[in-house]
């Protein structure tokens, strides 16, 4: 299981099995340049690999007006 | 991804720079682009003293950070608009980065001035957002005059620029059109205006402030839901996502083959505004438009 948490709504959604970062942003309906993708404090590119057990942040990108 | 520079596990892949960095080279590209606006565009002069306009969001703090890097004197001014839960953390945000940095810090609270925003939608009919960022820059412009501040910087980035643009091609709106770009001159009573990150998307700014640990606030306003630039910002960034570049695109072709069309024309018009009776504010009319909301609040108290 993936457990992704969606920032700024704190809305937690999970996966049971993920290729790569840029499948998670196509089940969310995002576009590639929509969020930071947030694993470990460590910040991940669409190409990169998912694994049983991540705690993945997804952190949309919006600016306040 | 490999970082373009180092070779090393990218963080940050940019489809429209068709690069990727990893986080130590990632902050070098990001300041490189704002060193090529301020120089492009001559946006500060050797020894200006720079105010910039900070509301505790990404942005903003991150051209704080930025601008001080690259060795300008900042001195930063917040204005507070009495937001219940939202203006608090804001303001929290920029006086913790302020003091991090060692900075100056101005806040401007508008409920000293009668314009606390909740009071002020309360009485006026027209969309707060409007209204709200007419407030703001008449403060930020005014401080920066009384104080002798030579260029006043904000953080608006690509996004911004191309969904004000986007909105003001829609109507044709000449006066607009005739006036946008990353740098305004001083002149009629107006500090210099300089945009120092606008060849910067937002997703490149967060992925910037990510890196750099700054801590800003992340929850938007609470009364921007009616707002049209989301609905422009939406649409661009679905464009972006099929043809990389595109917004930069439409932005620089703008400032070139654009903006110097209807630049011409509101010379032509030569309408030059005059100081408000009341405070001195440059105006169109006789009155300021924020003095006369200032009246509306204070008419409707009685
Ligand atoms: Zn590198
Ligand atoms: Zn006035």
């Amino acid at each position: 299981m993936i457990n992704v948490r969606l920032e700024p709504e704190g809305r937690k959604v999970h996966f049971p099995k993920l290729g790569t970062v840029l499948q998670l942003l196509k089940k969310l309906g995002l576009g590639n340049n929509a969020a930071l993708i947030i694993r470990d404090g460590e910040l991940l590119t669409p190409d990169r690999r998912l694994h049983a057990g991540d705690e993945v942040v997804v952190r949309t990108v919006t600016s306040r007006g | 991804m490999k970082c373009r520079k180092c070779k090393a596990v990218a963080a940050v892949a940019l489809p429209s720079h068709n690069t990727a960095f990893c986080p130590d080279c990632y902050p070098d590209f990001v300041r490189s682009q704002v060193e090529r606006a301020i120089h492009r565009h001559k946006m500060i002069a050797p020894g200006d003293r720079v105010l910039v306009a900070v509301s505790g969001g990404k942005d903003s703090l991150a051209l704080t950070l930025l601008l001080h890097e690259l060795g300008h004197e900042v001195h930063g001014l917040h204005v507070d608009l009495d937001i219940p839960n939202s203006s608090t953390d804001a303001r929290a945000a920029c006086e913790g980065f302020f003091t991090k940095l060692g900075l100056p810090l101005t806040v401007i609270e508008l409920h000293r001035e009668g314009l606390a925003i909740p009071l002020v939608k309360s009485r006026i009919k027209r969309p707060i957002c409007s209204v709200c960022g007419k407030l703001k820059r008449y403060y930020f412009n005014k401080f920066a005059l009384e104080n002798d501040y030579p260029v006043l910087a904000t953080g608006h980035n690509l996004d911004d620029e191309v969904s004000r643009l986007f909105a003001n091609t829609i109507r044709w709106d000449r006066a607009y059109l005739s006036d946008q770009g990353p740098l305004l001159p001083a002149e009629n009573g107006f500090a210099r205006k300089i945009k120092p990150m606008y060849r910067l998307t937002e997703f490149e700014i967060a992925n910037f402030s990510f890196l750099r640990g700054i801590d800003h606030v992340i929850a938007g306003c609470p009364y921007s839901g009616k707002a049209s630039f989301p609905i422009y910002k939406g649409l661009w960034s679905g464009l972006e996502e099929r043809m990389p570049g595109a917004k930069v695109q439409f932005y620089e072709n703008f400032l070139r083959e654009g903006r110097p069309v209807f630049a011409a024309w509101s010379d032509q018009q030569g309408e030059l505004p005059t100081p408000c009776t009341e405070c001195g504010y440059p105006t169109s009319a006789e009155r300021c438009g924020v003095c006369r909301i200032k009246a509306m609040v204070a008419d409707d108290e009685k």
